[in-house]
């Protein structure tokens, strides 16, 4: 609960009154209590979960955890809260008297009347087991697989046990057979634990297993915490008001004129033709006009539009937008191996595919969200292309990054990051509001309770089942259901002709691999040649194991099927701190006007995922259509109408101009969710024709991968195949990273911790988890990179030789032809004689050192060919190849 | 428009700030809330150390053959560990029983500092260091526990406690990289760049890998130089063309901001070239420092240089090994062999070579790992080693206003956990900071609506014990 300011007239008087020798809690501690702590924390009120009525009742504690640790005052919650005066919220604070009977109370081990010291100890719920009992030993009895038929996930189950019995005798633990084979630690099987990232119980785990069952093994009854929107104590009336838990207004406008223009007037003049040329190419397509293209200039802005737009151009750029929005990278980041994430680039074509259709944004949304929700993919028995996609656009959720492919990382904790880093995606990309605060405490800011996030969690549980965690390597290697082909992160596309080929190749292999394997075992281990045999046998095994086919594999989310596992408030985000049971669901201060988020369980699935689609994509949604609206904005103007584009809550930026904010998102939803619409309407006005300067357009430096795809593009290099598995990229000896490619930088290889230097000079963002904002920097290193980099120098001489064979000999010729590659016009006469009294200039200086090198040949045109490299080199690194007008 | 705030937060190098600053002053508006740059900032409170070395050792040192002397591991040698240790071990089915060292441990100096045999030259500064016995971490893999020993919680996420560092104070020399990492040519640490990274503290405050072989910076030569005629005839086109476009766009500072970049891009290669020439130095400190043996030469020259930085006013170098040699799972006393040979003695010559040039009490030296090692075996055998140990490790400061000729702290009785005087990591970041000035509590950043600060919301105390 939020902590309000202390009134001054209630500090404390400084009583003289001494503390009780030896404080009982019923007569020295409960008084206390009573008089300023029970009104708030008592069986009526119970605020934060936490009643504080009896000895028992201190040690169980609330949704902070257990509020008195008996001997331990300092680190005792109580003690912390009452001494610092953050307790009691209203109403008079302990006097210091009455914080020292606490304190020596809690000292002396917190007894209650006639007690021996070290009594007492909370008493263990079945959920504080559960938490021990799902970390270490559902992956093997659980939801997944009950191996020895014995499944520890419910009450019931545990007393029904497995093969071998009941696995507890309720009030004897040592007649329990969970205790026995955990505490002879055959369980967890020390030989399984590295691979499934569990460890043995801790002498504290073991006890409080031992106590729990001695205390009668007593089933909690709890259901999960009810939330109604509409009515829900957790929000205030003025939380509701703020401007962007409103849905969008459309506003009235006047009958004609552009609507952006009345809403927002330009304060330049237009633009000339060619800046704004320049400008709509770099903005759409991320790459400059041909010169062609800058000369057969019609002036035909809106045919212009609509040509950009239906270019495959455009569709990489704002690809390539979306996906620093969700964290695409081809790794998988989270720990040092930043393994390949192979088959992410599937999810990108996707994301290019749909852009480049012009997908309605709803259904963009849908089919990430829950594309796998969308059709049974279990019994479908022919994907179709279209199908193959709706999985690949699950991958949205497999963006966040993973640690846990190692077996070290692989622990409940790492798991809940990997889940906290995609909603952290989520809230960031989609909602508009960061839900990281609310894993650990009710958010201070918005009305986002600790417990919307869980619920939020619990929408991703059915799928990311932190106690049935799916393996990362394909195939998992181990045995059992868990490890079974359809139990890793991909989703093997088995009802493909590509499957079915790969089958066929590998059927033979497999065979030969049997064999040898069954040799290999067969060796004799005290034969002389044993150590050479096992060798040949382990290389023959290798040579044929290369040679299998991997099937078709998508990074897909899925559930796992029905029995989702429970969810609860991690208190504190803390795993071992259990609290409450939630139920899925969207947070609650969004959800107010909307139809009530009500999954409908499918066959293969919960559709949890699919219900939260629903609910995101909305007309009355008050977020959603604002969120892109705001980021196709910003992507033009640099700046966003907000400018926090990831967080449209307290503590983001108020919108500069809510009116025009609002329209463009009622205007998304009115057009079908069609987010070319909004482009045209953004670039049709006067606001984005107008000059750039002060108070008008914004001068802006183009991206990363605009610089390097544009340089590849003037100097006739750029590869323009799309799709398909990345470029790599390597290190070269210096530490320099780079890529042969010259394909779009979209189709390079994005590996975390290698990032190509010249993209992450010129801040492509590192991911972790993602970006909705890139930062734009001015270093020393950028001139660095464009002065000495091989890109630059070798490029700036394909430019030259392409401008030679285009236009011949004449240097005027060439000088024009490489302003309009560079800067998409033609250079002023002014402009033009500097430059060629440059080439007069540099010409001789190549020639002498042309010459200095005794050539062969003659060298004159090869020195005017380096002086016209010269020149494009410092076109490249001007700033007005860099900056857009 | 970019505002003058904004545009300070992206220049991310030493080799703007000042000249910049007084570049901006005539085109904008004076008053502006934040600057992130690197100009110097007046600490919390007056600090005892202006600029830290840390000598970080990746792998994890095992505290019980270096620091931590157990006699009882003798004692108990091959018996099983306890539920709790065993819960603890990564390599479940390689679990041995106790180990002892094979190392002697003696007592070193005036102070009686205990320390063993695989450190004779450290043994010999035993009076100028504190170690500390009694850390302890939260995770038991590399990269977590370096996430946390950096950035202060396991996530990848966060700022670096050197850009922390640097948010905070700034640096003295704005022609140098401000925050140097010095990795390892034989290659880089676990966890790589993301050891320095400025995480969502402006790039202004991240790490600048300078490399100790070659050319320092990337990119700072063309493989091919031009010919100098072509050079001067280039820059000066260059110039002429972004005076003009610059002149178009009257009063945009990120523009002469970019002008200005390339006038320092060739500063910097002159001064960074100058800081990292060992050669100016006497062949008595090279000797010290290691550089005529072969085992050392690589590890001394790195912290020779650390020494040129900081005398440059540089606030922070870190020196990097390669890999993790102090990750002793097999073979451990081989691998101690190595990982000491190559650091023990230009370590000790660092602090003895600061002292001598009266820089130690100024500058704080930190040596340490993510972890330390469990004392039991792993693999038991021959070749038998230790695996990673986040309860309790060991490790040691200098200068800077720390305690000289001192220990503190103790782990249990077989070493595994540290049990008298624990300090956390977040301990150990409270205290750096409050060295150099600050306060953990108030040296915050504002984001999505929060105060971040490197110790998060951890309880955190600045260990005042070791403190001179």
């Amino acid at each position: 609960m939020p902590i309000r300011s202390i009134p001054r007239f209630a500090l404390p008087f400084l009583l003289t009154v001494a503390a009780a020798a030896n404080p009982r809690f019923a007569f020295d501690v409960l008084p206390i209590l009573r008089a300023k702590c029970i009104a708030c924390h008592g069986d009526k009120a119970a605020q934060a979960g936490l009643t504080l009525t009896s000895r028992d009742a201190l040690l169980r504690g609330g949704h902070s955890g257990a509020a008195v640790l008996p001997g331990k005052p300092n680190d005792s919650l109580l003690l912390s809260m009452v001494s610092t005066g953050r307790m009691p919220v209203a109403g008079p604070k302990l006097t210091p008297a009455e914080v020292d009977t606490l304190r020596q109370w809690i000292e002396q081990g917190a007894l209650n009347a006639g007690e021996s010291p070290g009594a007492a100890r909370p008493p263990v719920a079945q959920r504080d087991v559960e938490t021990i009992l799902s970390a270490k030993c559902w992956v093997c009895h659980g939801r997944r697989e009950q191996s020895a038929g014995l499944d520890l996930r419910s009450h019931a189950s545990l007393l029904r046990g497995g093969r071998s019995g009941p696995a507890l005798v309720p009030g004897n633990p040592e007649a329990s057979l969970l205790v026995q084979r955990i505490a002879a630690q055959q369980m967890p099987p020390p030989k399984l634990q590295e691979q499934f990232s569990v460890r043995g119980l801790t002498e504290d785990e073991l006890a409080k297993v031992k106590q729990w069952i001695a205390e009668g093994a007593r089933p909690d009854s709890e259901k999960p915490l009810p939330v109604q929107p509409a009515a829900d104590p957790a929000i205030r009336p003025q939380d509701r008001a703020f401007w962007s838990f409103q849905p969008p207004q459309r506003g009235t406008l006047p009958a004609t004129g552009h609507p952006v223009d009345a809403l927002l007037p330009a304060k330049l003049p237009p633009a000339s033709p060619q800046a704004l040329l320049r400008r709509a190419y770099f903005d759409l397509t991320g790459l400059p006009p041909t010169p062609e293209q800058v000369t057969a200039n019609k002036n035909d802005y809106p045919a212009l539009l609509d040509q950009l737009l239906a270019s495959p151009r455009y569709a990489e750029r704002w690809a390539r937008h979306w996906l620093d929005a969700v964290g695409y990278a081809d790794s998988e980041g989270g720990n040092n191996s930043d393994l390949p994430r192979k088959n992410a680039w599937r999810y990108r074509d996707y994301v290019v595919r749909a852009i480049a259709e012009n997908k309605p944004y709803d259904r963009f949304l849908t089919e990430q969200l829950a594309g796998d929700e969308l059709f049974d993919h279990r019994t479908v028995t022919r994907l179709t292309p279209a199908q193959l996609d709706l999985l690949a656009a699950t991958g949205f959720w497999r963006m966040a990054p993973d640690g846990t492919n190692s077996t070290e990382q692989n622990f409940i904790p790492e798991r809940m990051d990997v889940i906290a880093g995609q909603l952290e995606i989520f809230g960031s990309a989609v909602l508009g509001l960061s839900l990281g605060c609310a894993r650990c405490h009710d958010h201070k800011y918005d009305p986002l309770p600790t417990r919307d996030y869980y619920r939020l969690v619990a929408v991703l549980t059915p799928a990311f089942d932190p106690y049935a965690w799916l393996p990362g390597e394909f195939p998992c290697g181990g045995v059992g259901a868990k490890c079974d082909e359809n139990s890793t992160r991909y989703y093997v596309a088995k009802a493909t002709p590509e499957y079915a080929a790969a089958q066929a190749h590998n059927a033979p292999i497999n065979a030969r691999i049997q064999t040898l394997e069954a040799s290999l075992a067969a060796l004799d281990k005290s034969g002389a040649t044993y150590k050479k045999d096992k060798a040949d046998l382990e290389a023959k095994l290798n040579k044929e194991r290369a040679l299998r086919k991997t099937p078709p594999l998508v990074r897909a989310l899925f559930d796992l099927g029905p029995e989702p596992p429970p969810t609860r408030i991690l208190l504190r985000g803390d795993v071992a701190s259990p609290g409450p049971l939630v139920e899925p669901g969207p947070p609650s201060i969004l959800s107010a006007g909307l139809p009530e988020y009500r999954p409908v369980p499918l066959a293969h699935s919960s559709g949890r995922r699919l219900a939260l689609a629903q609910w995101l994509t909305h007309p009355a949604h008050p977020l959603t259509a604002r969120v892109i609206v705001n980021r196709i904005w910003q992507q033009h103007f640099g700046t966003g109408l907000v400018s926090t584009p990831g967080n449209f809550g307290r503590m983001g930026a108020a919108p500069t101009n809510q009116p025009l904010l609002d329209f463009l998102a009622a205007e998304l939803v009115r057009t079908g969710w069609d987010l070319r619409a909004i482009h045209r309407l953004i670039m049709t006005s006067a606001a984005y024709r107008q000059q750039a300067g002060e108070g008008g357009f914004p001068l802006r430096r183009i991206d990363a991968e605009s610089i390097r795809d544009s340089i590849l593009q003037i100097a006739g290099r750029l590869d323009t195949t799309q799709f398909g598995p990345p470029d790599p990229v390597k290190t070269l000896p210096d530490g320099e990273v780079i890529t042969t490619s010259r394909r779009r930088s979209l189709y390079v290889e994005q590996r975390r911790t290698r990032p190509v230097s010249l993209l992450e000079t010129f801040d492509q963002p590192f991911m972790n988890p993602n970006c909705v904002q890139r930062g734009q920097s001015v270093v020393s290193s950028q001139a660095l990179h464009l002065m000495n980099s091989d890109l630059v120098r070798e490029n700036a001489r394909f430019m030259a030789g392409r401008i030679a064979d285009a236009v011949g000999d004449n240097p005027a010729a060439q000088i024009e032809r490489a302003y309009l590659l560079a800067l998409a016009r033609k250079p002023t006469a002014a402009e033009s004689a500097a430059a060629l009294d440059a080439f007069a200039r540099l010409t001789p200086e190549w020639t002498r050192q042309l010459e200095a090198d005794r050539p062969a040949e003659p060298v004159a045109g090869r020195a005017r060919w380096l002086a016209l490299s010269t020149l494009c080199y410092t076109l490249i690194n001007s700033a007005e190849f860099l900056y857009l007008d | 428009m970019p505002t003058r705030r904004d545009l300070f937060s992206r220049l991310s190098d030493g080799l703007m700030g000042t000249a910049l600053a007084s570049l901006l002053a005539r085109d904008l508006p004076a008053a502006a809330p934040t600057l992130y740059d690197l100009t110097p900032k007046k600490p919390h409170h007056p600090p005892k150390a202006k600029a830290i070395i840390q000598l970080f050792q990746n792998g994890g040192p095992s505290q019980v053959d270096l620091f931590d002397h157990k006699p009882a591991l003798t004692k108990y040698a091959g018996q099983a560990p306890g539920r709790d240790l065993a819960s603890e071990v990564r390599a479940v089915r390689e679990t041995g029983g106790l180990m002892p060292s094979r190392y002697r441990f003696s007592r070193h100096g005036q102070s009686g500092l205990e320390i063993s045999e695989a450190l004779p030259h450290l043994a010999k500064v035993a009076d100028e260091i504190t170690v500390v016995r009694s850390m302890y971490t939260t995770h038991l893999a590399h990269e977590a526990a370096l996430f946390i020993m950096h950035g202060g919680r396991i996530l990848p996420t966060r700022p670096s406690l050197g850009s922390w560092i640097l948010y905070g104070l700034g640096s003295e020399n704005q022609n140098l990289p401000a925050y140097v990492v010095l990795d390892d040519p034989k290659g880089p640490p676990i966890n790589f760049i993301q050891n320095w990274q400025s995480g969502w503290l402006p790039a202004v405050y991240q790490g600048t890998r300078v490399r100790s072989e070659g050319s320092p910076i990337l990119n700072l030569h063309a493989k091919a130089e031009d010919p100098a005629g072509v050079v001067d005839l280039t820059r000066s086109l260059l110039h002429r063309m972004d005076a003009a476009h610059r002149d178009r766009h009257p009063g945009n500072a990120e523009l002469q901001a970019r002008i200005a970049n390339y006038e320092l891009a060739a500063r910097m290669q002159m001064e960074a070239t100058d800081a990292l020439d060992l050669s100016k130095e006497s062949e008595a400190t090279k000797e010290a420092y290691g550089l005529n043996d072969e085992r050392t030469a690589s590890y001394g020259k790195r912290c020779l240089m650390a020494r040129r930085l900081i005398e440059r006013g540089v606030r922070l170098v870190q020196v990097y090994i390669e890999g993790q040699i102090w990750d002793n799972h097999n073979k451990i006393w081989e691998g101690l062999e190595y990982a000491c040979g190559k650091t023990d003695r230009p370590s000790a010559a660092l602090v003895r070579d600061l002292k001598e040039r009266g820089l130690l009490d100024s500058t704080l030296v930190v040596w340490g790992g993510e972890f330390g090692r469990l004392p039991i075996a792993q693999a038991p055998g021959d070749t038998a080693g230790r695996d990673h140990g986040p309860s309790g490790f060991s490790l040691w400061m200098a200068g800077g206003g720390v305690k000289r000729g001192f220990g503190y702290g103790a782990t249990d009785e077989i070493g595994y956990r540290a049990a008298e005087n624990k300090v956390s990591v977040h301990d150990f970041h409270a205290t750096v900071l409050h060295l150099l000035g600050m306060n953990h509590r108030d040296l915050t950043f504002q984001r999505e609506g929060r105060h971040e600060r490197i110790t998060d919301e951890f309880p955190a105390r600045v260990v005042n014990e070791i403190l001179a």
